[in-house]
């Protein structure tokens, strides 16, 4: 099976390759989450000019004029994290909304599926490199921020964990988007579902208001949103790990039912 | 899939995507509720669809493939719902934040573990989900309800507050108040250090009086500038200790009431009955924390002090391992970070919980009064350090380096004394006590919050006040290098790495892509 | 090495659709098996329920005695399946894709160095070995599905409409080629091309809306005139050959 599986894997990332699409979502989340971070970090340096002229305390920061809550934590890392991850529900889609549904326009799934292969192994590869592939997004994107923390002395343990909040969720997106793609044999409606279903699982806020509290908060459990700000702000939570494992499992094996029941059409 | 249910998604999206637009301006408009409602319907005449196609799915394998994949997908989203219940049970966290901010410091879980023992009614942490800074305070307050048994944390949504939470509520819009029965605390800022300050307001069952004496030069709680000490007052309060003046002319008595008396830098003499007011204080069992800095002259220090086993040189320390803090590298600015390990004022002081104290004195041990006690010194300078008695030059900077000859012996810059007095109850209670710090400057606004310097103070009133159970670090709030880069290397990183990355990454790609079509 | 194929009364139903309505056969062992019948008839339908990818709605089909329905990749890992219209990745190269389909069908190392050159003799691919499969003509690409069929040497070569749009030459070639597999592989070889079929198969079924219309021995065709004649009878007018 493993090698099964690596034939899988290195035909799936020759596929992903040979498109022009990969190379311009690398690009342009590279350039989009670099632009932002340094919007941010001018932002914050800007902010830090003001407290540390004389006229508004009389002395320098180093004094601790500064106030507690104006920090890089809460200045830089949070708002990039929350912007790095509407950026990736915003390309991972275009990404995600060819993988099953070309094999089922061009044919190709009758290839691999007559071939002795398992569905879920079929499923199994192409969801691996597409998490390799948020791997290599996050990667890229990663350079600028880590240049800064370590540059800063800020602690490179705070970017693990923010960096490993946006691999949970880009996985969990990913898988989202690789479901719907597995459900049809056109690439439009695979992006138009691979958008629309992480959006409407981003934040339930729009519900609050005409459902029970007690139904609120279960649909704020539910949100994507509600289990990524802790992983920008330094820490890893057990049950955030396990939701966002869970979102990507289910995807997964949404995938290989689709295989699975395309037979029993 | 359909059509039907593809359009309907799409109508829900911008459903939702139109509120989350304009909520600023009124909450779910007729647009959005609209888009949502109709997209709810097409998902659902879908999905009623694809039911019957079900029902028209030929073929008992067929209908038994589908049946079970169905129930195989509903199975897994119950598991996976029920594992996310179960683990968000779990407290298991991993705090990598640069101070740990979202884990209790020593004297947060210190407090916690007297309240265990102490019982008495709960304290609830009121948590407010709409307050503004909600999102960054809610692992805070989560760290508490996981940490502290004693504490419990109330969630405003949906538990009803107490009156007194709500009345705060209104006025301040805090995110968190802490509560014992009716009585709550605004808590302010909702930093740990606030948080658990309001909780240690809350249940102590006494304030300790801190008396400073006044009328000698002594050092100015009321002034706020940055060479002022209204710091300490501020301080003081928030740990709940009462500082209060005492006019030492004035008074012939110390106060039956004080727990700690401060006599704090005096620059003039004070009055024969001043002193032997301090002294039948001391002999009574009281306690007292003196402050000195260098060139201060006083018969408080020449006559006062060595009769308690104090012997303060009209000298200053000078050490060259001090590091470039203030911008100012002159070895007049001591880094103290070797400390006694068993003294109960520097015990949870270390190499890494240094303490700033410029233009410091040094604070020998004379002879004991009476063979029972104990005088103990606390914290040294380095290795490299000396003294100098010509002060005046030392502080205008013009001794940069240890004279040939000079005396490298263990500078003491902290001293302790423990004198049991009170008859033959020999209880900590009747024990006088004395802190002698060499230096007043590290208690002053400018410094207090520099380094360990609050710790330092907090742990000798603390010890003073025989409330050493609460002797732990408090949390350094967030104290990361906060200038990361300078706006010119920010610039520069720019143009390098936000621009010239994806630059190589769309130049790499195309050069691929050429080569896997030719 | 071959099998044998016995079809038990294979419907499939599409809805209201009936695209195979209890369709029998049996396969010999080393038969060259011809399916023909007009468009719509069921001939692909048949093919994908034999290979595991559809599901019949009744009936089962056994190859070597194992269910497809049951334990269909036992059945897949004997079956080689060139599908109409050849479904082949365009960005990959000749070499790189049967090495890919050959470590699939799980062959390694030399074993499938050796399986990937005999199927390239076989098929005359040196050419175009290293051309990637989005560039080849369709007679080339019609080679490129019969190699990766064959790679793993299955019992049962299973081709579906292999000549269609390719020029006389290559249609020449590619019949060439099939006739090379008698006696190797049981092969089931569905086509729209008449004498293709008269050629090359031993026995040809005949299908029509899902049934089996005809089932004939190359023999019998030739004592009945031709198979044309055989395909107006059963499913047009004109004179008829009795099965």
């Amino acid at each position: 099976m493993t090698r099964r599986l690596w034939a899988l894997a290195r035909k799936e990332m020759r596929q992903l390759f040979a498109s022009p699409i990969a190379y311009v979502v690398l690009t342009v989340y590279v350039a989009l989450t670099g632009i932002y971070f340094f919007q941010h970090l001018v932002s914050y340096n800007q902010l830090l000019f003001v407290y540390q002229s004389e006229g508004m305390t009389g002395g320098g920061f180093d004094q601790g004029t500064v106030p507690s809550q104006i920090n890089v934590l809460n200045e830089v890392f949070v708002p990039s994290a929350e912007d790095f991850g509407l950026f990736l529900l915003v390309v991972l889609p275009l990404v995600t909304m060819r993988v099953f549904s070309e094999e089922r326009a061009n044919g190709t799934d009758e290839l691999l599926l007559t071939s002795g292969l398992r569905p879920y192994e079929v499923a199994l590869a192409k969801h691996g490199v597409t998490y390799l592939f948020v791997t290599l997004l996050l990667a890229g994107s990663a350079i600028y921020p880590a240049v800064v923390v370590l540059r800063g002395g800020l602690g490179f343990e705070h970017l693990v964990a923010l960096y490993s909040g946006q691999l949970f969720y880009g996985c969990a997106v990913a898988s989202l988007g690789l479901a719907c793609s597995a459900f049809t044999s056109s690439q439009i409606v695979a992006a138009v579902l691979g958008y629309a279903i992480p959006f409407v699982l981003l934040d339930f806020a729009w519900l609050s208001n005409t459902v029970s509290e007690h139904a609120a908060a279960i649909l704020k459990e539910a949100a994507l949103l509600s289990h990524y700000g802790s992983f920008a702000r330094g820490v890893i939570e057990l049950r955030n790990v396990v939701y966002f494992a869970g979102i990507t499992g289910l995807g997964w094996l949404a995938s290989v039912a689709s295989l699975e029941l395309s037979r029993a059409r | 899939m359909t059509f039907l249910p593809a359009a309907g998604l799409v109508m829900i999206l911008v459903g939702v995507g139109s509120y989350y637009a304009t909520r600023s301006l009124h909450g779910l408009s007729a647009f959005s509720s609209a888009n949502v409602v109709l997209g709810v319907a097409l998902v659902a005449i879908g999905a009623v669809a694809q039911a019957r196609r079900f029902r028209g799915f030929s073929g008992a394998e067929s209908r038994r493939v589908v049946l079970r994949w169905t129930a195989l997908l509903l199975g897994a989203l119950a598991l996976v719902i029920g594992v996310d219940v179960w683990a968000s049970t779990f407290t298991a966290r991993l705090d990598l934040t640069i101070d740990r901010m979202y884990t209790l410091s020593e004297q947060s879980v210190a407090l916690c573990r007297e309240l265990e023992q102490k019982g008495g009614a709960p304290v609830e942490l009121v948590f407010f989900e709409d307050a503004l800074l909600a999102k960054d305070v809610r692992l805070l307050v989560a760290a508490y309800a996981d940490s502290c048994r004693a504490v419990e944390v109330r969630d405003a949504r949906r538990r009803e507050p107490p009156e007194a939470a709500r009345d705060i509520y209104k006025t301040t819009a805090t995110t968190v108040i802490a509560c014992r029965g009716d009585v709550c605390d605004p808590v302010g800022y909702p930093s740990e250090r606030n948080i658990t300050n309001a909780l240690a307001r809350l249940t102590r069952e006494r304030a300790i009086r801190v008396y400073f004496t006044t009328g000698h030069g002594e050092i100015d709680l009321a002034s706020e500038s940055d060479t002022g000490y209204s710091g300490i007052a501020a301080l003081l309060r928030d740990q709940g200790f009462e500082p209060q003046a005492f006019v030492g002319p004035a008074a012939a008595e110390v106060p039956a009431d004080a727990d700690v008396v401060v006599v704090a830098a005096p620059e003039r003499d004070l009055m024969p009955e001043e002193l032997a007011a301090l002294d039948r204080y001391l002999a009574r069992g009281g306690r007292m924390l003196v402050l000195a800095d260098a060139g201060q002259h006083s018969n408080f220090y020449s006559e006062f002090l060595p009769r308690w086993g104090f012997t303060l040189d009209d000298a200053v320390v000078l050490d060259r391992a001090s590091s470039p803090l203030l911008r100012d590298p002159k070895p007049v600015n001591l880094l103290v970070h070797l400390f006694a390990p068993y003294n109960p004022v520097t015990r949870n002081l270390s190499q890494r919980t240094m303490v700033l104290l410029p233009r410091a004195r040094p604070v020998d041990l004379g002879r004991k009064p009476q063979p029972d006690d104990k005088l103990d010194r606390a914290a040294f300078a380095s290795q490299r350090a000396w003294i100098s008695r010509d002060v005046s030059q030392a502080l205008a900077g013009a001794e940069t380096s240890a004279p040939d000859g000079a005396d490298s012996h263990e500078i003491s810059i902290v001293a302790t004394g423990r004198y049991p007095r009170g008859g033959d109850e020999d209880t900590s209670a009747h024990e006088a006590r004395i802190v002698v710090v060499g230096n007043r400057d590290f208690a002053s606004n400018r410094l207090l919050d520099a380094l360990y310097n609050r710790d330092l103070l907090l742990n000798a009133v603390r010890w003073l006040g025989n409330d050493e159970q609460h002797i732990a670090l408090s949390d350094k709030g967030w104290t990361p290098n906060q200038d990361p880069l300078t706006l010119q290397q920010t610039v520069a990183y720019f143009y390098f790495l936000a621009f010239a990355l994806p630059e190589s990454l769309l130049l790499l790609g195309i050069f691929a892509w050429w080569r896997l079509r030719a | 090495m071959s099998a044998k194929i016995e079809a038990q009364r294979v419907s499939k139903r599409f809805g209201s659709v009936v695209a195979l309505d209890e369709l029998s056969l049996e396969i010999a062992p080393g038969e060259v098996f011809g399916i023909i019948g007009p468009n719509g008839a069921g001939k692909t339908t048949f093919l994908r329920i034999l290979t595991g990818y559809w599901l019949a709605s009744d009936g089962d089909v056994f190859v070597d005695g194992i269910s497809v329905t049951r334990e269909r990749f036992r059945v897949q890992a004997r079956l080689g399946y060139a599908c109409e219209q050849p479904k082949l990745y365009a960005d990959h190269r000749v070499d790189t894709f049967l090495g890919m389909m050959g470590e699939l069908r799980g062959l390694s190392g030399q074993t499938l160095r050796d399986a990937t050159a005999v199927a390239v003799e076989r098929l005359g691919l040196e050419p175009v070995l290293k051309r990637r499969i989005g560039v080849l003509s369709k007679g080339f690409r019609q080679r490129v599905a019969l190699a990766q069929a064959l790679l793993h040497e299955p019992a049962l070569l299973v081709v579906d409409e292999p000549t269609v749009g390719l020029d006389p030459a290559q249609q020449i070639e590619l019949r060439r080629i099939l006739a090379g597999f008698r006696g190797q592989h049981t092969v089931i070889l569905c086509t729209h091309q008449l004498h293709e079929a008269e050629m090359l198969c031993d026995r040809v079924a005949l299908l029509d809306r899902g049934r089996l219309a005809a089932l004939a021995t190359a023999d019998e065709i030739r004592a009945g005139g031709s198979l044309e004649a055989l395909f107006l009878a059963k499913v047009g007018s004109g004179p008829g050959v009795t099965p």
